[in-house]
């Protein structure tokens, strides 16, 4: 408990301070032992052990490790991007690696934002591009991490670099490859959330950074019949690369932010499939006015599809009466997930305000669970909507949508009212819950993060180390944690990126002495301490004989990446590997203390 | 035998492996011994019968073998689950042994007696289950009584002070040769540590306390590894019932982990994993 | 006469970080319990090696207690995971050959279980006090002569 009071102490009057071993008395002996002479004679045994113990402990220093003063952010949503701002402001280099062929995230299909109603893209545009003109942000669209070795301060990231089949360096983004390309009506529009198609070389949305298109392989006529080239014949750059390759792009870091956001709940109905199928009663997918939250978003965004005007999917109409349904997989066990997602009552909310500020004469609907409004100002929009703006909020599950002469009938239950409902509605939103991304795991076991059961990935602890993970130097940012406004996330991404820069602001990293050391002489190479290691801190060396030739493989110690549990010196039978600071001999010697 | 030495001639005659570790006549038909061969003319000397108790895996870890190229090794079902197991923890490169994969029957329980080992009684691998070639037919023997399991199930229904009894009398015998970790194919440690003495964990003189450290530490070093092949037991001067803790370890590993060693080589290993749903109902 | 007298020795292996900070937790609660457990600190459960259990019974323990951080909550992320399987092992190999759950103890003990950890050593010395002695490892023990 006082062990670093002491060890301090003795540095400071010039002793090593891990020749400091602590009989703790007070707490384990005197204060809970009655009996005085038996308490006694167990202070005595252990004094003893704790002098067995220190007369085996040598001098110990700080291992030192050299920085690498770059950091890895990787998602190029509003976490990623603030956190890759924050560095970068603060004078140190960023790769920013994003997936999609822009960076963005779903802030930029956002319509409008709570509680402040302000435009998404009019505030995110300004962030997307200075990030892209920031000489120390290299920016990586389309792209993902492949690889991740070694330990903080000392990473090396492989990163894949796709092939646009652009060539970057010539494309000027004029957009007539865009413009030109005969593939109209086939391609399913990830930013339009499908509600509308888009070319097979395409630029994401209007305000995509980098303003520079790929030709999606799948569709492109050239990729699936070797014909058409009608982009090679517009553009007047010969900036059309049909048979470039993915590249692998190496970099050293030493720090990696991890912002790769949400995925929506999709009910298995979008092109990626997901294990938990519930809720498939509300005839999302089948019925094209049963809409998603994200696809609400692009139906009242001015940019969207319909440019801004509430109409239908289904046949343009101005839908007059809207049922919102929150909870949708959120909060349940039996049918989806058991956490909230906690965005869906506010956006919900927002969706309500935002369909009644444009369709007068509209009628919104609204059934919840429980409304959730924590923040500030959150639970004032949430009562200006059901107040000014007239939302009717009803207390209670929806069983089951059914379309009926063009109507979509929504049966649910009013719990307040202690009544059945009925509801002839013309179009239906559900607030399907936030995942995590299909692919989290993939990552997690790449970067080397823990992660919980559905994919969120876990902080090492959830009140005091919330943006760390247990691989030391990577450091979490938004969504990809948990469920997260973008205020949270924003605040969350600044935390990661001020962590990293703590990590930047010295030149040598110090760790704790206390790591494991193989005997190479006596190591078999069963590699049992590589299995049980939670830190990937043992690594293969190969002994060679005068010729170069192999004679054995044993294990190796990277002590920046132990941590010093010793589990490894424990499972080696031989005990070739063995614990620095709680090491066989001493362990033996407090045993033996006791005899 | 025939096909054996064929085969044997060609392996070591086309290069394909180095030398073959295999069994050959001793000073009496009854006494097949361990042999190498590294000639062609060699390959001629080479037996297969029930006499060949030998698990020859543990030649494999010997610094003369140990990455010296391909090693041909003759082997039974039970020999291929110790090798299995050695590739498993990195003492054999998978590409570096040619198993030469032997139906058997059974084997002798020791030398100079004609009895079929316990071992065999029960046995999942007369055909050997992971090979490069597969010699002889496939032999049907009929299910015997497992002599161990009973002995097992009497030790398990004791009081702690009798098995303790049991076990005293057994281990007072040990007179700390270390046969048993010899001919141990996974007892391979460059340094035992029965015989390291900084610290010294496990007494180096042949006395009852000594004796159980060293039997209750090597069972557990085995506990999840051992599969069975009972050579520990031949090995024993005095006679000492290993088998019945190897045995009864790995039916530990079975119960609580569905888990058979030396079985397949992608298995995870018991020790070195884990599941967050293991036991713990004997923890407060 | 000789059960009166009886003080079990008790030698316990406790993780730094849950159930050493827990038993300081139970001295600054002044929570009170039998002064006959001593505990050896390492990091992790992990760390904790079935031969210092053979050696504290060489020592002459009548019991021996092992505790750490509750499944999950691992400093170390996943010592106490690797551990719990190896004591499954461990505690069957040893009731096997006589030494049974009277003599050797294990639990989870929390940084913020104060009680739990006084609850935990008594019933761990009651119980021993009750079996009595370790007289088969003490008759051993007492036939060695030491070689060191």
């Amino acid at each position: 408990m006082h062990e670093k009071t002491f060890r301090k102490a003795c540095a400071d009057s010039g002793l090593n301070p891990f020749l400091c071993e602590i009989a703790n008395l007070r707490e384990h002996c005197s204060w809970v032992h009655e009996d005085i002479v038996e308490g006694t004679k167990k202070a005595i045994d252990l004094v003893r052990i704790a002098v067995e113990r220190v007369k085996r402990n040598v001098p110990l220093s700080p291992i030192q490790v050299p920085v690498t003063k770059k950091a890895l952010v990787i998602g190029g949503g509003i976490s990623g991007i603030q956190a890759s701002l924050d560095i970068a402001n603060a004078g140190f280099d960023v790769v920013l690696v994003e997936k999609q062929p822009s960076i963005g995230g779903h802030m930029s299909q956002l319509s409008e934002t709570f509680p402040t109603l302000d435009c998404s893209q009019c505030i995110l545009t300004p962030r997307m591009v200075e990030v892209y003109q920031h000489p120390r942000i290299k920016l990586l669209t389309y792209s993902e991490v492949e690889n991740v070795e070694g330990f903080i301060g000392n990473f090396k990231v492989t990163i894949r670099k796709k092939a646009r089949s652009i060539d970057e360096s010539k494309c000027t983004g004029c957009g007539l490859c865009v413009q030109k390309c005969p593939i109209k009506k086939k391609a399913y529009n990830e930013f339009e959330e499908g509600l509308a198609f888009r070319p097979a070389v395409y630029v994401p949305f209007p305000q995509a950074v980098p303003n520079i298109p790929v030709i999606d392989r799948t569709v492109c006529t050239y990729y699936q019949t070797g014909k058409c080239q009608m982009c090679v014949k517009v553009c007047g750059r010969e900036a059309i690369k049909f048979d470039q390759e993915d590249t692998l792009i190496t970099e050293d870091i030493g720090a990696i932010v991890v912002a790769t956001g949400y995925k929506l709940y999709t009910i298995d109905k979008k092109p990626d499939a997901q294990e938990i199928k519930g809720y498939g009663e509300y005839g999302y997918g089948k019925y094209k006015d049963v809409v998603d939250g994200l696809q609400f978003e692009r139906i009242a965004s001015a940019s969207g599809p319909t440019s801004g005007e509430i109409l239908r999917p289904s046949d343009n109409s101005v839908p007059k009466k809207i049922v919102f349904i929150q909870c949708v997989g959120s909060r349940d066990e039996s049918k989806g997930f058991s956490y909230c997602s906690k965005i869906c009552c506010m956006y919900t909310a927002k969706h309500a305000m935002l369909y009644k500020h444009k369709v007068h004469d509209g009628e919104a609907y609204v059934f919840y669970m429980d409304i959730r409004a924590g923040g500030k100002g959150y639970d004032e929009f949430v009562r200006r909507a059901i107040e000014e703006d007239n939302v009717k909020y009803i207390r209670g599950r929806v069983s089951r949508i059914y379309e009926e002469n063009g109507k979509y009938i929504v049966k649910g239950e009013d719990t307040i009212a202690g009544m059945p409902v009925v509801i002839d509605a013309d179009m239906v939103v559900l607030a399907t819950a936030i995942t995590a991304q299909p692919d989290a795991v993939k990552l997690a076991q790449t970067v080397g993060m823990s992660y919980d059961k559905y994919g969120f990935y876990n902080e090492v602890h959830p009140k005091l180390r919330p943006v760390e993970v247990s691989t030391a130097g990577v450091f979490l940012a938004g969504a990809c944690q948990a469920p997260k406004d973008i205020p949270e996330s924003v605040a969350m991404a600044s935390a990661a990126a001020s962590k990293s820069l703590v990590l930047f602001g010295s030149d040598l990293l110090e760790r704790e002495p206390t790591v494991a050391k193989v005997n190479e002489s006596i190591c078999a190479g069963c590699f049992y301490c590589q299995k049980v290691c939670a830190y990937n801190a043992i690594e293969r060396k190969e002994i060679k004989d005068r010729q170069g030739n192999v004679v054995k493989v044993i294990a190796s110690v990277n002590s920046g990446l132990c941590q010093g549990c010793g589990t490894c010196n424990a499972v080696c039978p031989s005990k070739s590997v063995e614990l620095v600071g709680f090491n066989d001999e001493q362990i033996y010697a407090q045993i033996n203390a006791l005899g | 035998m025939n096909e054996l030495r064929q085969l044997a001639k060609e392996l070591l005659g086309n290069g394909t492996v180095k030398v073959i570790i295999g069994y050959s006549e001793g000073t009496t038909p009854e006494r097949a011994k361990p042999f190498i061969a590294r000639t062609e003319e060699d390959a001629g000397k080479l037996i297969f019968n029930k006499y060949c108790v030998n698990n020859l895996a543990v030649y494999l870890t010997r610094k003369e073998f140990k990455r010296k190229g391909t090693i041909g090794i003759v082997a039974k079902g039970c020999d291929v689950k110790a090798i299995v197991q050695l590739i498993q923890e990195n003492q054999v490169i998978k590409d570096d042994v040619y198993i030469i994969g032997m139906n058997c029957g059974g084997v002798v329980s020791g030398f100079g007696v004609d009895d079929t080992a316990v071992k065999c009684n029960n046995c999942k691998v007369k055909t050997p289950h992971l090979y490069h070639t597969l010699l002889g037919a496939p032999v049907e023997t009929p299910a015997k009584d497992d002599g161990h399991l009973k002995l097992i199930q009497k030790l398990d229904a004791m009081t702690a002070e009798e098995k303790w009894s049991f076990w005293e009398a057994e281990f007072e015998k040990c007179v700390k040769c270390y046969a048993c970790r010899q001919a141990c194919p996974l007892c391979y440690c460059e340094k035992c540590i029965a015989d390291k003495s900084m610290p010294r964990w496990i007494e180096s003189s042949a006395h009852t306390r000594g004796n159980f450290a060293w039997n209750i530490i090597r069972a557990f070093h085995l506990s999840g590894r051992c599969v069975g092949c009972g050579e520990c037991e031949r090995a024993c001067p005095a006679e000492i019932p290993l088998s019945l803790i190897n045995r009864k370890m790995g039916m530990v590993a079975k119960k609580e982990f569905d888990y058979s060693a030396g079985m397949a080589l992608d298995a995870p290993t018991l020790v070195g994993n884990y599941d967050t749903a293991d036991r713990e109902d004997f923890i407060k | 006469m000789e059960e009166k007298t009886f003080e079990p020795k008790i030698t316990a292996f406790v993780c730094n970080w849950c159930t050493y900070t827990g038993a300081d937790l139970a001295g600054t609660s002044r929570l009170k319990y039998k002064p006959n457990i001593k505990m050896i600190r390492v990091p992790c459960t992990g760390r904790i090696d079935p031969v210092f259990i053979i050696k504290a019974f060489e020592k002459g323990a009548d019991g021996v207690l092992i505790s750490g951080c509750h499944p999950g909550d691992c400093h170390y992320n996943t010592g106490n995971y690797h551990a719990r399987r190896r004591w499954v092992l461990f505690t069957e190999l040893l009731n096997y050959i006589g030494i049974d759950s009277s003599r050797l103890f294990f639990s989870w003990v929390s940084a913020s279980e104060g009680k739990k950890f006084v609850d935990v050593v008594t019933e761990v010395t009651e119980t021993v006090r009750k079996k009595g002695p370790f007289i088969q490892y003490h008759k051993i023990n007492k036939e060695f002569v030491l070689d060191e």
